[in-house]
């Protein structure tokens, strides 16, 4: 590893103040309608449900080095551009996996995000930069948390991250604690899902009862909501603790383990695939060290193969089992890297045109939208914002960014960026 | 019977003939009864009283003998001796220091000053009654020791961070005067006509350290120009801070715009104050504020019961900022004493929660939780005969995640773990309920939980495994979890569960005890 890398991943520690928290996920109050319902409907409606991957790779991803190859051009770098599946796009060689399922994506080319800084970086595009409203806004997951309930018990944000777990309250932001992520260190479950050897099912399931019992004489002309919160409290730890097989090892096919890779982001993705297809609403799976201010085009070299076989592997895995319908795919940096290749053979931070790439839910196949000047510094073609992207994904999950709003102590709150819109050219 | 208050007194001019000569409880339940449709809630009965007073003035919930001496006593005052020997008693400078923790630092913490220092000045303040406005002029200014060492009142101004005068002032505004003013450090706020941001740049030059920064320009993100303030209180006026030149340092010394503050805010005549404070008090016995949310005190968020907020913030001042006295004239009320069932035949949707027509139930905070589980498992003497460590290597991180396999053998080490899972995150204020899966996960995995469940010398499961009547054993159980006795139905549940596991009878107590714990029943102060 270059001495000149910034370590993101401890930015990002001392950044949250991470508590590691136990576990704990929203309560939404709703009632699990789906396992009250017939299991062809509940199938039904689970596969309504839209639910969304976010990949975050903390730090910035060279375009040059994956989704907008220069080459041959000044700041264009060693590496060849290679075809794709779609006549007419190329990408860098780093990514010859994700390549050939280029006709199940959408790439953006002409992100311009305006700020090169770690430090405000991560929570501005991750809230959607409502511009500065006084309050502190929800990432992603919480927000979708709070905007579309999800219809099942099972936690609504999940945050797959190496290092620690926890509850991460901060996410919610205005929120509140409640619509924080559960987030699962290293992939690995909250400790308390396990229950005691000396508990059998059968004392469970007693136990459980006599509390239900109890609860149904409490209840007896008292206002629900507080009880409703509680109970359901208790049916999403018991769900969480019934698919305890979502996070055992050694149910994973040796193939799927080979091929999402044995390093952290390959493992991390298999294991957002299975809380996928769990019925998690939101998935996001981090990566740091994405930051190559030296020897750039090593750490690439290094870097992109981790995302790209694994990326790949789940395109195709959501596409055979017909989800790629309701799963929203983002696949994203804090931004790109610069044009400009450094003394130390690195690339610095570059907000001013750089690239994304979506699929699934709502997103146009084989699209590439924008382009950048021949020699890749710049946007030559619309640019999109933080807040376009949102307007995109609220979109594409069936929510009005123009009609919905927050409602912060009265105050009403935009839940995108309201210069904004949505990208048309990436919506199916 | 408290004589007739003098503040009352005074007030007659204004308020209506028919209070006249009442004391404060009486002036509760008069307005609360004005406004409420009928019928209200009946009192509650005796038992729920008693958990009800006991966790709120002492923190815990009482133990068993306490529990079935008070259901015997025919003594017809038993409630008001109740509520006179918890304020006096042990448990209640905890308590109360429990909540300070809670609401003034909002669980913030810093190192300056260590916690057991201001834990120690807490519980002593509150002991021995200081006057409310005493306590908070101390939180706003305290003479620095001679050796620099802060002083433990300066807890409350360090956790905004020492440097941050933005947070310091959004806190004081916030927790002293019941105005999240956030908004107004760049703007007048865009909702709330009464939030300006003079008055915010007014409480930020009164936070200064000296008299020579006692001036602020600020300039609207709205509107263009500049504008500036001296220091002054939301609705009040510019105080003077004369010029000082070299030499002067001594006279200067007295302008200090902060010292100035804690002789000038907390006072009988500033409403802000002694509003927001009789506001929190309330909303601590009676679940919900007058003003609710608690920090937004304005115009546009009327007091759901205008004259009472009046009454209880005008007594509070009289008496001398007396929160003992306040806090006995609101347990003494009926409407603190309501039984929180609505009324036989009506709908949740007619007594709207702000009516106080039924009481509503408090979640347990994490340390009346921590302390209820310890007393209802019979576990807390075992836990107290083991001496804190004087620095103990616990955290509740590193418990949960595997590094500590030792679970907490004592009580300041259980309370920790506690705190971890059931509070709410530092900065986020805990008045509404919140239901985290962990809280659910905790209780029913947690290893320390499901040990305090089995026998172990004296305590609960202990004592119910020597009990052969399942009658007695009902009753054992229910009146030290729920501090109340069975209902029929309960007593031949209990029965029945032991029935069918007969074989692992042990175990079946153990479960018994659990599914109360867990239930909402103990969850909540109902």
């Amino acid at each position: 590893m270059s001495q000149h890398q910034c370590i993101a991943a401890q930015h990002d520690w001392s950044r949250r103040q991470v508590l590691g928290a136990l576990a704990g996920g929203a309560v939404t109050g709703t009632v699990g309608l789906a396992n009250l319902l017939e299991p062809a409907i509940a199938e039904e409606i689970r596969k309504q449900q839209r639910q969304v991957l976010f990949i975050w790779l903390d730090g910035g991803m060279s375009q040059l080095e994956s989704w907008d190859p220069k080459p041959n051009t000044e700041f264009g770098g060693p590496f060849r551009a290679i075809p794709t599946s779609v006549p007419g796009v190329h990408f860098s060689e780093l990514v010859p996996e994700t390549a050939k399922r280029m006709d199940k994506l959408a790439v953006i080319r002409t992100m311009s995000t305006k700020d090169e800084n770690h430090s405000t970086g991560v929570p501005r595009v991750q809230r959607g930069d409502p511009k500065n409203r006084g309050v502190t806004y929800p990432f992603l997951g919480s927000a979708l948390a709070k905007l579309r309930p999800p219809e099942n018990n099972l936690p609504p944000y999940v945050w797959i991250k190496p290092g620690r777990g926890g509850f991460i309250w901060q996410d919610a932001g205005f929120l509140g604690a409640k619509y924080g992520a559960l987030a699962l260190g290293e992939g690995k479950p909250p400790v308390h899902i396990h229950r005691s050897k000396s508990i059998s099912d059968e004392t469970d399931d007693a136990r459980q009862q006599l509390r239900r019992n109890i609860n149904s004489r409490y209840r007896q002309r008292r206002r629900s909501s507080d009880i409703d919160a509680y109970e359901s409290s208790y049916d999403m730890a018991l769900q969480l603790m019934q698919r305890r097989d979502l996070f055992d090892d050694s149910l994973l096919s040796p193939k799927d383990v080979e091929r999402y890779g044995t390093h952290p982001l390959g493992r991390h993705l298999l294991q957002a695939r299975r809380l996928l297809e769990a019925g998690v609403q939101f998935v996001k799976v981090n990566s740091y060290h994405w930051d190559t201010h030296g020897d750039n085009f090593n750490m690439h070299l290094d870097l992109v193969p981790q995302i790209d076989r694994p990326f790949a592997a789940i395109i195709d895995d959501l596409g055979e089992r017909g989800m790629l319908d309701n799963v929203l795919v983002v696949l994203m940096s804090e931004f790109g890297r610069t044009p400009k290749i450094n003394s130390r053979v690195g690339r610095d931070h570059w907000p001013e045109a750089w690239s994304l790439v979506l699929a699934g839910c709502g997103i146009k196949r084989g699209v590439v939208v924008g382009k950048t000047t021949p020699n890749g510094a710049w946007c030559d073609a619309d640019e999109y914002d933080i807040g376009h992207l949102f307007h995109t994904v609220f979109h594409c999950l069936g929510i009005d960014a123009a009609e919905t709003e927050y409602l912060n102590n009265g105050q009403p709150l935009p839940i995108a960026h309201d210069d904004c819109r949505p990208i048309r050219e990436v919506m199916a | 019977m408290r004589p007739v208050s003098t503040v009352l007194l005074a007030m007659t001019a204004c308020l209506p003939a028919s209070l006249w000569a009442q004391s404060l409880h009486e002036v509760i339940d008069r307005e609360i009864e004005r406004q409420a449709a009928v019928p209200l809630s009946p009192k509650c009965d005796d038992a729920t009283f008693m958990r009800r007073v006991y966790l709120d003035l002492a923190g815990r919930i009482p133990a068993s003998d306490e529990v079935r001496q008070f259901l015997a006593d025919e003594e017809a005052q038993k409630r008001e001796k109740l509520i006179d020997r918890l304020l006096a008693g042990d448990d209640y400078p905890r308590r109360m220091q429990e909540f300070l923790a809670a609401t003034l630092l909002e669980r913030r913490t810093d190192t300056k000053v260590p916690d057991p220092q201001w834990e120690r000045y807490l519980r002593r303040s509150i002991a021995e009654n200081k006057p409310w406005n005493q306590l908070v002029g101390e939180l706003l200014f305290t003479e620095p020791a001679t050796d620099k060492q802060p002083q433990p009142p300066e807890k409350f101004l360090l956790v905004s961070g020492r440097e941050d005068m933005h947070q310091k002032t959004q806190d004081v505004a916030r927790l002293l005067l019941g105005r999240d003013i956030m908004c107004s450090q760049c703007h007048d706020h865009p909702t709330v006509e009464d939030y300006k941001q003079a008055d915010y740049f007014g409480l930020f030059t009164y936070l200064q350290e000296t008299s020579d920064k006692a001036f602020a320009e600020f300039e609207s993100v709205f509107v263009p120009g500049k504008n500036s303030t001296g220091p002054r209180l939301p609705g009040g006026t510019v105080i003077d801070i004369p010029k000082f030149e070299k030499g002067q340092e001594a006279e200067a010394e007295k302008y200090r715009p902060r010292l100035l503050l804690a002789g000038d805010l907390p006072t009988a005549e500033n409403p802000l104050f002694k509003r927001n404070a009789a506001n929190r008090f309330w909303c601590v016995m009676m679940g919900r504020g007058l003003v609710h949310p608690l920090d937004l005190h304005h115009r546009g968020n009327p007091p759901s019961h205008p004259e009472l907020l009046d009454a209880l913030a005008d007594e509070f001042a009289e008496s001398g900022f007396d929160v003992k006295h306040l806090l006995s004239e609101i347990a003494l009320s009926d409407a603190y004493q309501r039984s929180s069932q609505l009324p036989e035949g009506v709908d949740e949707s007619d007594a709207p929660i702000a009516s106080y027509r039924a009481a509503i139930p408090k979640p347990l905070t994490a340390e009346q939780m921590a302390w209820a589980v310890m007393q209802a498992t019979g576990n807390l003497p075992a836990l107290l005969a083991v001496p804190a460590p004087a620095k103990s290597e616990f955290s509740y991180n590193n418990y949960i995640n595997g590094r500590i396999d030792e679970a907490p053998d004592n009580l300041a080490d259980a309370m920790t773990l506690f705190v971890g899972v059931f509070s709410n995150p530092p900065g986020e204020p805990e008045v509404e309920f919140n239901a985290a899966v962990g809280h659910s996960l905790f209780l029913m995995n947690e290893p320390l939980i499901l040990d305090w469940l089995k026998p172990q010398s004296g305590n609960l499961v202990d004592l119910l495994t020597k009990i052969d009547d399942p009658a007695a054993i009902a009753e054992a159980l229910y009146l030290s979890v729920l501090t109340r006795l069975p209902s029929q139905e309960e007593r031949a549940e209990v029965e029945q569960h032991l029935q069918r596991f007969q074989s692992r009878r042990t175990e079946a107590l153990g479960e018994l005890a659990w599914a109360l714990i867990a239930s909402a029943e103990f969850r909540s102060n109902h």
